[in-house]
């Protein structure tokens, strides 16, 4: 209850005498709706000045409310909302930075299994390469070492028969010669001398 | 002297000793006494060495060194001696010695010619072709 309620609250009776003796007149000069109004509104009990009170009353409670208890209430209230509407821009950013950081390191992980899928494909092939040039190495190496013993054990054994072929021609020749040395007696080189002499003159 | 005018004086030396193209004793000797007064004794022993080898060769020239296995008959010889001569164009006197190494036949040998033909040649020739 404000102070001029209580003010008016305080000397009803000498309003009612003052409200009585201004409706007797009022009441004879009312005329049309609004006086009809009037007559109706003081026989409730709302006499204007006192409505008049009560709105400046009203007014300034509904001022004061406003300034010190809506507004700031209002404004928390609005600091909530945007502060809520700020999370969920912020929850959805960081949703979508999320979506990408997913996206981006699934894509990564694709292109990192792509690489080593690659990497062991090459290395691979490499083992491979190295595989096969390994064993055609052996292999050239193999056939130069059999050629090379080939033509050693060629060479031995034709060496071998030239050696034994040599042997055997020396001691024929040498046989023969001793042969030729016990069994020729003179008159045998003699007529051999006599060939060898008439064999110089033709 | 050098080497080249040794050779030189020993080939003109061998020119004076030979008479009728064969070597003659007498006009050897004659040069030799010759040389003896006319030639200190530094310069004389080359000179005579390349004239004793001129000689030897000269002589070798008109030999037919004769190896033979077996007798060999002074026909034969003279024969030899005889073929050799008219394929040289010169006069070979054969020198005939004994040698049963050749087993048979006979080799001659006329200055740096050498005709072989004996039976060690023939064998050692096998011997070459079977080995």
């Amino acid at each position: 209850m404000t102070f001029l309620s209580a003010l008016l609250a305080a000397e009803p009776a000498h309003e009612a005498v003052k409200a009585a003796a201004h409706a007797a007149p009022a009441a004879a000069k009312s005329t049309g709706p609004l006086g009809d109004i009037m007559e109706t509104f003081s026989r409730f009990g709302v006499d204007k000045p006192h409505l008049i009170v009560q709105l400046i009353n009203f007014t300034i409670l509904a001022f004061v409310l406003y300034r010190f208890a809506i507004k700031p209430a209002l404004g928390q209230l609005e600091e909530r909302i945007r502060q809520a509407e700020q999370l969920q821009v912020d929850r959805a950013s960081a949703e979508a930075q999320l979506a990408a950081a997913q996206k981006n390191a699934e894509a990564k992980l694709v292109a990192a299994s792509d690489e080593a899928a690659k990497i062991l494909a090459e290395a691979r092939n490499s083992a491979k390469q190295a595989v096969e040039a390994a064993k055609s190495e052996a292999q050239a190496a193999q056939i130069d070492v059999i050629a090379k013993a080939t033509a050693a054990i060629e060479a031995d054994r034709v060496k071998m028969m030239n050696e034994v072929r040599g042997e055997i021609s020396r001691l024929v020749v040498d046989t023969a010669a001793k042969v030729l040395e016990q069994n020729l007696d003179d008159s045998q080189r003699g007529r051999l001398n006599e060939a060898a002499v008439k064999q110089l003159a033709r | 002297m050098s080497a080249a005018s040794v050779r030189a004086e020993a080939k003109r030396l061998l020119a004076l000793s030979l008479e009728g193209g064969v070597v003659s004793a007498d006009l050897v000797g004659a040069v030799l006494a010759e040389l003896t007064k006319s030639r200190p004794a530094h310069q004389l022993r080359p000179l005579l060495r390349a004239y004793l080898a001129n000689i030897r060769r000269e002589l070798a020239r008109g030999e037919a060194r004769i190896e033979h296995a077996g007798p060999l008959a002074s026909t034969e010889a003279d024969a030899i001696a005889a073929h050799f001569s008219r394929l040289l164009g010169r006069t070979v006197r054969p020198v005939a010695r004994r040698n049963d190494a050749l087993l048979a036949g006979f080799r001659v040998r006329v200055g740096d010619d050498v005709t072989d033909l004996t039976a060690s040649l023939r064998l050692a020739n096998l011997a070459k072709s079977l080995s």
